[in-house]
């Protein structure tokens, strides 16, 4: 039963409203008390230093919390938006040199910093979409390795930097047992904000726009949707997370060092954690961040060399967009197999 | 001047080689719209391939040439059947098979490393550091044979496009795939040929390479954006333009190193790819804005 309007101002309205629903549309059985049991697991983890040396189990969570927010970040753009980037890494380097320089010249934590070299990420990806996200598909992919290489010889020529051999960070003066506490509940608090942040996203307008941007630019932009400004803000907010993290980061390991954030490996663990979890969703880069993380771990202990670890990523990423280019969370989504505590959207 | 002469001639004698290095790459994007991100890896193994002829029997890379372009053809083969051919009906095809062959150069990478370990290996032909001196001005022996080889496999190909019956079908399908599709061109088989013969072109490039450039398996991310600025600049698809953008960029590069040092020269190719990306996305002879 179609309702009629007395006037345009109500037929906006109700097209308004109508938009809003959409927007908001969340699938009625996700469920809420899983992530948050996990979150809740995740703050009393620390406790374990109580009873035994677990810095090892610290490190190995601390650094999947880091890559969840750093593939929940790329993720809005790659996943949302659909321009695959594999040049977030410089996002990551900058993140990591604005706070890491501030702490070593102010000695400001990187943890109070962090938000500010987000922006300042943000405020850099804004200008590089500008430049970049005029071309799209497999012209996008190119230009963004290209910014990689671009930063790389920036940096590792830039002496106010230290250059290729980087420089130190002061430790902070904790004791053995406690001193990863600070980065692992600022990587905690990142990575819940990322993966929140991103839920919000996609249950937003904007959210709505970027979808139908990775659907179909042309029809999107007649749509009426700015798609410029779309992605580029899309863009930036991705910047903003990846920045983040790595601004913490350089103080968590005492030193910058253009080899460290500035290798394509960091990047392609972004992008291959949002395929193999299922790109454009909530719960998978964060399923994607904690099965790479897992299998690096396990791979760099059982086997060693970075050569292999390189070659088993490659075979990871080929076979996954061979036989599931959905995902974890995408295939099962589309099977309607995915388990309840697996559906964030 | 004779400085400005002598920078000339050694930027000249680059481009032939990177022209080499992205006319396969050109090629495979012009028939399949497949952007091949593991073309530098796979000149890499071109590469190993002369290397390793070198130091263990000490044939000389022009003469491995032949052998590493037909063992580079057969990878192509099966690389074309194993995981190309699969993917022809993706929908987000020409995505899909960028991340595919990005994964591809991880594999190759992490495999030639754990084979060959990271170690800068160069083969050391005796004319590769000879020159031939004309006045105050020298020309590198290894980069003018390098150079000249690389003119002759791109000429040939040039010619095979041009005047062969399946070079005819090749260019076809380069046009319009669906149209040469209904008028009878195995579309299947163009891309299989066409494939095996960019991977071919790319062992060529990597035997000449090995006694141009030093390498070691993760240099090929670098030359991905460099090939990549090439194919970009030249308009992709297109192996005039390639050449064309090869020889101009390799010339700046070459000035660029001259005036502001040898880490610059690099920068060179990266900036180009940029400024052509803003300015002019289809290229210098691309046709088709809608892929830029």
């Amino acid at each position: 039963m179609a309702e009629t309007y007395e006037n345009a101002d109500e037929i906006v309205a109700a097209r308004r409203a109508y938009n809003e629903t959409l927007a908001q549309a969340h699938d009625k059985r996700r469920v809420f008390w899983f992530p948050l049991t996990v979150v809740l697991l995740l703050l009393a983890l620390p406790a374990l230093q109580l009873v035994g040396n677990y810095n090892y189990l610290i490190h190995i969570v601390l650094y999947t919390l880091c890559y969840v927010t750093m593939a929940s970040g790329w993720n809005i753009i790659g996943g949302f938006t659909g321009y695959i980037s594999l040049g977030h890494n410089v996002f990551f380097a900058v993140g990591g040199y604005f706070a890491g320089m501030i702490l070593a010249r102010y000695g400001i934590s990187t943890i109070v910093m962090a938000p500010i070299a987000g922006l300042v990420c943000a405020a850099l990806g804004y200008l590089i979409g500008l430049i970049t996200l005029r071309v799209r598909g497999p012209s996008f992919i190119i230009s963004s390795l290209a910014l990689v290489m671009i930063f790389r010889i920036f940096f590792e020529n830039w002496h106010f930097v230290g250059g290729a051999a980087g420089v130190s960070l002061p430790t902070n003066d904790l004791s053995v047992e406690t001193a990863k506490f600070p980065y692992y509940y600022a990587f905690l608090a990142m990575a819940v904000f990322a993966v929140w942040a991103s839920y919000k996203i996609k249950h937003s307008k904007f959210g709505l726009g970027l979808r139908a941007i990775s659907k179909d630019e042309i029809k999107a932009e007649s749509a009426g949707i700015d798609t410029r400004l779309y992605k580029v803000l899309a863009f930036a907010i991705s910047a903003f997370f990846v920045g983040m993290a790595g601004a913490v980061w350089g103080e968590y390991l005492t030193y910058i060092r253009p080899n460290i954030f500035l290798v394509i490996l960091i990047s392609v663990n972004m992008v291959l954690m949002c395929i193999i979890g299922g790109k454009g969703t909530i719960a998978g880069p964060v399923i994607g961040a904690v099965l790479i993380v897992a299998f690096n771990e396990f791979f760099v202990a059982t086997l060693g060399a970075s050569a292999i670890n390189i070659l088993a990523t490659g075979m990871i990423m080929a076979l996954t967009l061979m036989f599931f280019p959905l995902g974890l969370v995408g295939t099962l989504a589309k099977h309607r197999k995915l388990p309840r505590i697996l559906n964030w959207d | 001047m004779a400085d400005m002469l002598q920078i000339l001639i050694l930027g000249i004698a680059l481009g032939g080689v990177y022209a080499l290095m992205g006319a396969g790459l050109s090629l495979v994007f012009g028939v399949m719209r497949i952007v091949n991100l593991a073309h530098p890896s796979l000149i890499m193994m071109g590469a190993y391939v002369a290397y390793w002829a070198f130091k263990l029997y000490g044939i000389d890379p022009l003469v491995i040439l032949p052998v590493a372009m037909i063992i580079l053809a057969v990878t192509g083969v099966l690389l074309y059947k194993l995981v190309f051919e699969r993917e022809a009906k993706s929908a987000t095809y020409s995505e899909m098979t960028v991340l595919l062959t990005f994964a591809l150069a991880m594999i190759f990478e992490g495999g030639l490393a754990t084979a060959f370990t990271n170690t800068q290996r160069v083969t050391s032909p005796e004319y590769a550091t000879d020159a031939i001196f004309l006045g105050d001005i020298f020309i590198p022996l290894g980069q003018l044979y390098a150079g000249i080889v690389s003119l002759i496999l791109i000429g040939g190909l040039a010619l095979f496009l041009k005047y062969s019956r399946f070079g005819y079908a090749i260019r076809a399908t380069t046009q319009n795939r669906e149209a040469a599709q209904l008028l009878g061109v195995n579309v299947n088989l163009v891309g299989l040929v066409s494939f095996a013969i960019g991977l071919a072109l790319a062992g060529a490039a990597g035997s000449l390479v090995s006694f141009v450039f030093s390498f070691f398996p993760s240099k090929h991310w670098e030359w991905i954006a460099v090939l990549m600025s090439l194919v970009v600049l030249g308009g992709m698809g297109s192996i005039l333009g390639t050449v064309v953008a090869a020889y101009l960029l390799s010339i700046v590069a070459a000035f660029v190193g001259f005036f502001f040092g040898a880490t610059w020269s690099t920068l060179t190719f990266f900036l180009a790819l940029f400024v052509v990306l803003l300015v002019r996305p289809q290229g210098l002879f691309g046709e088709k804005p809608e892929l830029a």
